[in-house]
């Protein structure tokens, strides 16, 4: 772009431009920071108010009751195998899934590939899927949070995308020097598709470490409610007392049931939440700006393609 | 069916295998509740299967059509969608506009990088942002009206609060990550159109009406077409979070009434018929919407 005078006018936008920018990215990043900053402060001094970027009374004990907690560890376990599991599943799965649907020539494809677009038009609903689940049995299993997240058509189709952009001609000199497919997909496709299988893990991943819907309503046995499931059950049992009562420590049943069981010491519940919040917000943050270049990528290769 | 064919299936059988796994997948976790669907029209008890439950023909629509509760959830849903719609459509574009004027690429990947930070959080976590800064005895807010000597207001709790919460929650959550696929296609638009009409003298305004709107429509108009033929979905997530009983006479929607009139009450052929009502018109709506948007400018999904 070559030198150009700035008016007043630009200069005015560009000011205006960036500050809404600014106020919005400091939106976005602040409750994080308040979270923080109420995660390492003593739960007791927090009901005081006034605390909004440092904490004033700092103290591990939070962190330290979120990592012994039996209850709390176990549904992270619970979240943890569930997202690697679904994540290296539902890639691999659907990486065989775009890879087929991506071969040239492939007798029926138009069949095919409507067979699995229509699934995105028309669902049975919440009912007939429920039923399903009990009826094969996964209903309050480990596996109802695992098989129903193993396939989705969107990611099946921005890997199709990226493999119709792979040269043909590599998989075709392989396979007339007597590759299988198997070999073919293997040891050509798959490691040219880095970011694109990246990409697709990032979504699975946070998709199945942020749902707490499956947990809520397919399990009932509370050893198995994975994290998100969790909080979910840590909020509205806060959003209950705030309705209940004007003061932060009444004695509610429910907010007594809930100190026994996480069998608190000088740690308040709604520390504990704001903890919990930290941990199961935190890796996710750490992880989706080294993904960034690629899912940016992708979505670009995918527009095209519309 | 000439040999040529077979002989075609043949050199393609791995591939077929391969899609094997999926297509099982699908029959089971997608075909099969559509075939649950027929729940909607009998009597259904569990001991009897779906096939053998009596049937109870069209009761169950009958039911919610006369259900006066039903038209209370229907005018949410569309409520609620319509003002997302309104407010929560162009945002994402203008974030993009926005950005794409940033001139310092590194600053314009910082501000970008943290624009999708909400989208990669839970809702779980968003509402219990909200809460926390909402809440009248520990919220923020509220803690700062304290501080000046004022009462604490149970922002929750108020039904005329509620749709703006969620709009505004909606965009807050969506913005960034929505305007990733404008970005993309404002990278595709050819910066020597922007130069020849700098030289004919078009002003700033000028060049987004002329130039980078229209280059755009193909984006919008998918986009589009996505979110009309959505409008039963209010967003269920956040909805069933944000709820409180103070409010559910404006936010209850089709998808929460569903999950409590089936999986809480227990009324499975009733909550079977409205989500079928539901996925029926959606599907109807995404062929017209579909439809209209090939016809007036050529871009559509199929």
């Amino acid at each position: 772009m070559g030198a150009k005078r700035l008016t007043s006018a630009d200069r005015i936008y560009m000011v205006l431009n960036y500050s809404v920018l600014f106020i919005f990215c400091a939106t976005a990043l602040y409750p994080f920071i308040y979270f923080l900053a109420l995660s390492f402060n003593d739960g007791y001094d927090a009901m005081k108010g006034g605390i909004y970027f440092f904490p004033r009374v700092f103290t591990l004990e939070n962190y330290a009751k979120a990592f012994t907690n039996p209850l709390i560890l176990n549904s992270f376990y619970v979240s943890i195998a569930r997202t690697v599991i679904v994540t290296v599943g539902s890639v691999l799965l659907t990486a065989l899934l775009a890879y087929a649907l991506s071969r040239k020539g492939l007798p029926g494809r138009k069949y095919i590939v409507f067979f699995f677009f229509f699934t995105t038009l028309f669902s049975g609903g919440l009912i007939p899927t429920f039923i399903l689940f009990r009826q094969i049995h996964i209903l309050n299993t480990f596996w109802v949070l695992v098989l129903p997240s193993l396939y989705s058509f969107f990611n099946a189709i921005i890997m199709k995308t990226f493999f119709d952009g792979i040269p043909e001609a590599l998989s075709e000199s392989a396979r007339i020097d007597g590759a299988s497919e198997l070999s073919v997909f293997a040891r050509i496709i798959l490691p040219l598709s880095m970011p694109v299988l990246a990409t697709i893990a990032l979504f699975v991943g946070v998709g199945v470490w942020n749902d707490w819907f499956t947990g809520q309503f397919f399990i009932q046995n509370e050893k198995l409610h994975p994290a998100a499931t969790f909080l979910n059950k840590m909020i509205s049992e806060a959003s209950f007392q705030s309705m209940t009562s004007s003061s932060g420590n009444s004695g509610s049943a429910i907010q007594n049931m809930t100190e026994s069981q996480l069998e608190l010491r000088g740690v308040t519940p709604e520390a504990l939440r704001m903890t919990f919040v930290i941990i199961i917000t935190t890796p996710i943050i750490c992880v989706y700006p080294f993904l960034q270049k690629y899912f940016v990528k992708g979505v670009l290769v995918g527009s095209l393609k519309e | 069916m000439g040999s040529s064919k077979l002989r075609k299936i043949w050199y393609f059988r791995h591939i077929y295998l391969f899609l094997l796994p999926a297509i099982i997948w699908y029959l089971i976790f997608a075909y099969y509740p559509m075939y649950g669907i027929l729940i909607a029209f009998k009597d259904f008890k569990y001991n009897l299967g779906i096939l053998g439950s009596p049937w109870a023909g069209f009761k169950y629509f009958e039911q919610f059509l006369n259900d006066s509760s039903f038209y209370d959830v229907l005018r949410n849903t569309l409520s609620i969608s319509a003002l997302k719609l309104i407010f929560g459509f162009p945002a994402p574009l203008i974030l993009a506009l926005m950005l794409n004027a940033v001139m310092h690429g590194r600053l314009k990947r910082v501000f970008q990088t943290i624009s999708y930070l909400p989208h990669f959080v839970s809702w779980v976590v968003v509402v219990t942002l909200l809460q926390k800064i909402l809440s009248p005895n520990v919220g923020l807010i509220n803690d700062i009206r304290y501080q000046m000597g004022l009462e604490p207001i149970f922002f929750m709790g108020k039904p005329e609060l509620f749709y703006p919460l969620v709009v505004i929650s909606d965009i807050w959550k969506g913005v960034g990550w929505g305007s990733i696929i404008y970005l993309a296609a404002l990278t595709n638009i050819d910066p020597h159109l922007y130069e020849a009409a700098e030289i004919d003298g078009a002003g700033r305004w000028s060049k987004l009406f002329k130039i980078t709107l229209p280059s755009l429509t193909p984006t919008i108009a998918i986009l589009l077409i996505f979110s009309l033929s959505g409008i039963l979905n209010a967003g269920f997530d956040q909805i069933w979070l944000m709820q409180t009983p103070a409010t559910l006479s404006v936010s209850e929607i089709l998808d929460t009434y569903v999950l409590k009139t089936g999986l809480q009450q227990g009324q499975l052929a009733y909550s079977t018929a409205i989500g079928l009502f539901k996925s029926a018109i959606s599907l109807g709506l995404i062929v017209l919407v579909n439809y209209i948007s090939r016809k007036v400018s050529e871009v559509s999904l199929w």
